[in-house]
């Protein structure tokens, strides 16, 4: 067991090493940095400071180690656009994405997993057909027209609710929420709602798939044989046996919603970091970039280590194989 | 002899888009209470498919179209879905034949032992993992409690083969359906299970369908032999009879196709050809292509089985000694 955690957790650190390394390329090799961050008439002697300063003339390796370094103090660097450390550039507009990710998240599984169960079980009834037929929309669909779709009919002509921006904001001294405002929530509603329709119909089908594949096996029958309940069976003995894709899907959704945002964030104009990002690459702000980069390489890594840390709990054979 | 099961005419068909074809056809068997019946044939002679259909768990297109099968004189095949159910496991256990795939990999033996009990019997959570432990203590693995937390892949395969027959008996059941019970197992494991089986049969005083093709378990185990053959009963009748002096062709060419210890260098005979797939049975008593014995009568008029209890449906049949 305590075996398990340590190789999981190890394999996470030198993952998030080489993404970091991949970053800190970017970094190195793209753009100017002494002439993004000086003006045009800054003299040879203000060059040569900001050189030393930003240890440029240092080895890759030795420039490397000190931006990894870097990494774990919270020092990101300085963006080339706005002059302001990276950190609290980005910091500034995580929350909005985060609560963004959770919302539609939630929505997800709220949705998701009580549909995709019902049509696993009852793969033939009306309802079940009707969801499927439905779920084909949702994959088909790209979410920047779903988006546009939904500002259409609930912003422009229903006039419900508002198209862009994430509505009144309250600072909590670390975190700026949307979640204590009215029109914080009435915000929130259309992009969770864009963000969260792929996933829902990846999650219905592929729970469905699971449970009609788990229906078919034989402990499924013998428990049927021993003449345990229709309920037990599916929702006990069926249902349990497809958790573990299941929850690996989850979690690499999860950090799609983040990573993907950018499109939904773009649409809406949510000031999150997807948007931040956007605005990184339209100026070359290459710190910005990198950075942003490897976050959400981090937080797929941060989320994929939990999930592998559920897995014995969910199914013991995991640990056999190690 | 009360019959414990009575099995009147069972007909199994499966829908295909231009026909229908026929799993099985009107088989007939009875059994009494604690006996053994064996039930032998053919890969495909629909052996598995009776277990299926006797505890209404055929899987679609197959669907019982005709007879009747009783248990304890009482209907059971035109039950409620859930009445059905309470006599799965209370009344008819099931043992499957793979014990790797059988067993739910992620539910502990123990769970799957009282759950099976909590559901059939009034008994408490408590009661019930007692009587997990017992049974567990019971089919010879040591150290019951604390195996009884332990989950499939832990077991050998021997022992999960034990542990599915503990969850086939565990609700005491008056009927066990044995669908090839160690065909799964390797042969150095497989005369302990039987053993057991055995054991357990002789303690509970359980009846039994014994469906096999191996007729060294069944000259072991069986009271009486049913012989199936492209879905019809071709034989019925008493182990030894069957076994010494068999009255259809067909049964006479399953013995000759096994081996004996006693046999060293004869040659096995296989009957020749191969048994006809559903959706071509041969006219007329469907054994005629293979059978050495067959004529125009065979091939024209489907022979009737002479007797429930003990018969055969032949019209040239073997007397005594092996010769028609």
């Amino acid at each position: 067991m305590l075996r398990y955690f340590a190789s999981r957790t190890f394999q996470a650190v030198i993952v998030l090493f080489i993404i970091s390394l991949i970053g800190f390329a970017l970094v190195a090799n793209l753009g100017d940095p002494l002439a993004a961050l000086l003006s045009p008439d800054a003299t040879e002697a203000q060059r040569a400071e900001l050189a030393a300063s930003l240890n440029l003339n240092a080895s890759f390796a030795e420039r490397f180690l000190s931006f990894f370094g870097g990494l774990w103090r919270g020092d990101f660097g300085i963006s080339y656009r706005t002059h302001e450390p990276v950190a609290h550039l980005i910091w500034d507009r995580l929350p909005a994405t985060i609560e963004l990710a959770f919302a539609s998240l939630i929505l997800t599984l709220v949705i998701g997993i009580p549909a995709g169960v019902h049509c696993g079980v009852h793969p033939k009834s009306m309802l079940s057909r009707a969801i499927m037929f439905s779920s084909i929309i949702g994959v088909t669909l790209p979410t920047f027209v779903a988006g546009i779709l939904l500002i259409l009919v609930f912003a422009v002509k229903l006039a419900w609710l508002p198209s862009f921006g994430r509505g009144g904001v309250v600072d909590l001294g670390f975190w700026k929420t949307g979640l204590l405002t009215a029109s914080g929530w009435r915000a929130l509603i259309l992009p969770a709602i864009t963000l969260s329709l792929f996933q829902v119909t990846f999650i219905i089908r592929m729970i469905r798939t699971q449970l009609l594949e788990v229906g078919q096996t034989e402990y499924i029958r013998f428990a049927r044989a021993r003449g345990l309940t229709e309920s037990r069976v599916w929702y006990l003995h069926a249902l349990k046996n497809t958790l573990l894709p299941v929850v690996t899907i989850i979690g690499l959704q999860l950090g799609n919603i983040i990573a993907f945002s950018v499109v939904t964030e773009s649409v809406f104009a949510w000031p999150g970091v997807g948007l931040l990002f956007l605005q990184s690459i339209q100026s070359a702000d290459i710190p910005v970039i990198s950075i942003y980069l490897i976050l959400i390489g981090a937080i797929f890594i941060i989320i994929n280590l939990i999930v592998e840390l559920t897995y014995p709990v969910i199914d013991p054979r995991v640990l056999r194989s190690r | 002899m009360t019959p414990i099961l009575e099995v009147n005419d069972l007909t199994v068909t499966m829908k295909r888009p231009f026909r229908t074809l026929t799993a099985l056809d009107r088989v007939t068997l009875t059994i009494g209470k604690g006996e053994v019946l064996g039930l032998v044939g053919e890969s495909g002679a629909g052996k598995s498919l009776t277990g299926a259909a006797i505890v209404n768990l055929l899987v679609p297109p197959l669907r019982q179209t005709g007879g009747s099968i009783a248990l304890a004189g009482r209907r059971i095949d035109t039950l409620s879905r859930d009445d059905m159910r309470k006599v799965r496991g209370r009344e008819i256990g099931f043992i499957f034949q793979d014990p790797s795939t059988s067993l739910n990999p992620v539910l502990s033996i123990g769970h799957q032992l009282i759950e099976t009990m909590m559901t059939h019997l009034p008994i408490g959570r408590d009661e019930a993992r007692r009587r997990a432990i017992a049974w567990i203590d019971r089919i010879g693995i040591p150290e019951a409690e604390r195996r009884l937390d332990q989950y499939p892949h832990e077991f050998s395969g021997g022992m999960r083969q034990r542990i599915v027959i503990a969850l086939a008996l565990c609700a005491e059941p008056s009927l066990v359906i044995a669908d090839e019970p160690t065909t799964a197992l390797d042969v150095s494991v497989q005369a302990r299970v039987l053993q057991l089986l055995k054991d357990l049969h002789g303690e509970t005083g359980v009846a039994m369908l014994l469906i096999t093709h191996d007729l060294g378990v069944i000259a072991k185990m069986a009271d009486r032999v049913a012989v199936l053959y492209t879905g019809r009963v071709v034989e019925i009748g008493p182990t030894s009879a069957i076994l010494n002096s068999p009255h259809h062709h067909y049964t006479h060419g399953l013995m000759k196709a096994t081996p004996t210890p006693n046999m060293q260098t004869q040659r096995l005979d296989a009957i020749p050809g191969s048994m006809p797939n559903l959706a071509a049975i041969p006219s007329g008593c469907s054994f005629h292509p293979r059978c050495p014995r067959s004529d125009a009568t065979c091939r024209d008029h489907l022979p009737r089985l002479s007797g429930v209890e003990s018969g055969f449906a032949c019209w040239h049949p073997l007397s005594a000694g092996g010769t028609s």
